[in-house]
């Protein structure tokens, strides 16, 4: 494994300017039409650009998944802060979404014309029926990691419960929820590294 | 549904409009599981408190962000659109692209001071913690969010059958969400799926 990484970081391009993070992500963003947007970043960055190493994309990609803010979203800030900070991380934003963006409001704008028609209406009515089954799964995708663990099944019941039935908001449910669970979390073997 | 009991909030000034917006840059940061653990909140803050949409629209645009090429979580812009629609299209855009700014400028933020410390963090007890905390929370929060969606989408018993067919074919097979959604559009135009 070390040989292909270290020719990896051999061949890495010149780290791109601005111009060129901002193209390089309007074009990821132009290839995912349709999907797949984090398949797509990896083999644009990594592969044809050669802007970073494919270690580095995994890296990014989990740090991404930990904070908070949408996945393939933070993956484009993490690629334009590796270069050039916080100006980078903007400037990767607005490639990544500019086009995305644009066609969704075109969308919008045509939707709020036109959603009155009974035609558009019933269509919609379909439409949605698959969007709400897709919102279903979201639940169940990472349910067999947890299935195991009592007490992560226990938090889950209980944050779904706060929610669902008792209508608490997100806020206070995150900020009582996360510090007890981190609390239950927390590395406890002596073997573990402090800091 | 419950349309009569509720006045909508307008935004007739931008600091008003600013001001509404803040209320989406306190939820960027509690974005976790990638965006879509937001999805009841913006429920509740654009149909139940400020009555910009119903129940049904809010379904119909989080059909239309995930129909549309992107990350899905630009529903925001949406939402933003269907504030202000009232106060005319060049205003309601700029709306759109003011909420979808207030939601991703928080959590950008983070991410990129997540970047550049991120060689400290990835071995610290505290990321250990958080992220083994913070999963089952999402779990919770992702069937909470399922389930207002499901009931947003508001559809008869056909509609419902559509809804669970999808979300098992979303997580036993690989085909694309789009087929899924365009087959329901045609079952809905038929007049087979109603609401």
């Amino acid at each position: 494994m070390t040989e292909p990484l270290a020719a990896d970081s051999d061949h890495l391009a010149p780290s791109p300017g601005l111009a060129a993070l901002f193209v390089g992500m309007l074009q990821v963003a132009l290839s995912a039409f349709g999907g797949g947007l984090s398949a797509w970043s990896q083999r644009i960055v990594v592969e044809n650009r050669r802007w970073m190493t494919n270690e580095q994309f995994l890296t990014g990609l989990t740090v991404a998944r930990l904070f908070p803010g949408p996945n393939q979203i933070n993956m484009a800030v993490y690629i334009g802060a590796e270069f050039h900070g916080l100006i980078g991380a903007l400037v990767a934003l607005a490639g990544m979404l500019l086009v995305p963006f644009s066609l969704l409001m075109a969308l919008g704008v045509l939707y709020f014309e036109l959603h009155e028609l009974p035609a558009v209406d019933r269509l919609l009515a379909g439409v949605v029926a698959a969007a709400a089954g897709m919102a279903l799964s979201m639940g169940f995708r990472i349910l067999d990691q947890y299935w195991k663990d009592a007490a992560a099944l226990a938090l889950a019941i209980t944050v779904f419960l706060a929610l669902s039935l008792f209508h608490a908001r997100l806020v206070p449910v995150v900020l009582i929820s996360g510090p007890l669970a981190m609390i239950w979390y927390w590395p406890r073997s002596s073997a573990s590294p402090r800091r | 549904m419950l349309a009569a009991a509720c006045r909508p909030e307008t935004l007739p000034d931008l600091g008003r409009l600013l001001q509404v917006t803040m209320q989406f840059m306190g939820l960027s940061l509690f974005s976790l599981g990638g965006g879509n653990t937001l999805l009841a909140e913006y429920h509740h803050l654009a149909v139940d408190q400020y009555c910009w949409l119903t129940a049904r629209q809010f379904a119909d645009l989080y059909a239309l962000a995930e129909a549309a090429p992107g990350p899905s979580s630009m529903i925001v812009g949406l939402l933003g659109l269907g504030a202000a629609w009232r106060e005319g299209t060049g205003w309601a855009l700029l709306s759109a692209l003011a909420a979808e700014l207030a939601i991703l400028l928080p959590s950008t933020l983070l991410m990129v001071v997540a970047c550049l410390s991120w060689k400290r963090l990835e071995a610290s007890p505290l990321r250990h913690a958080f992220e083994r905390a913070m999963g089952p929370i999402t779990l919770g929060i992702l069937f909470s969010v399922g389930l207002k969606i499901l009931h947003s989408a508001d559809t008869d018993a056909a509609g419902v059958t559509v809804s669970l067919m999808v979300c098992v074919l979303m997580l036993r097979t690989r085909i694309s969400p789009l087929w899924f959604m365009a087959a329901a559009g045609v079952l809905g135009g038929l007049g087979l799926i109603n609401r």
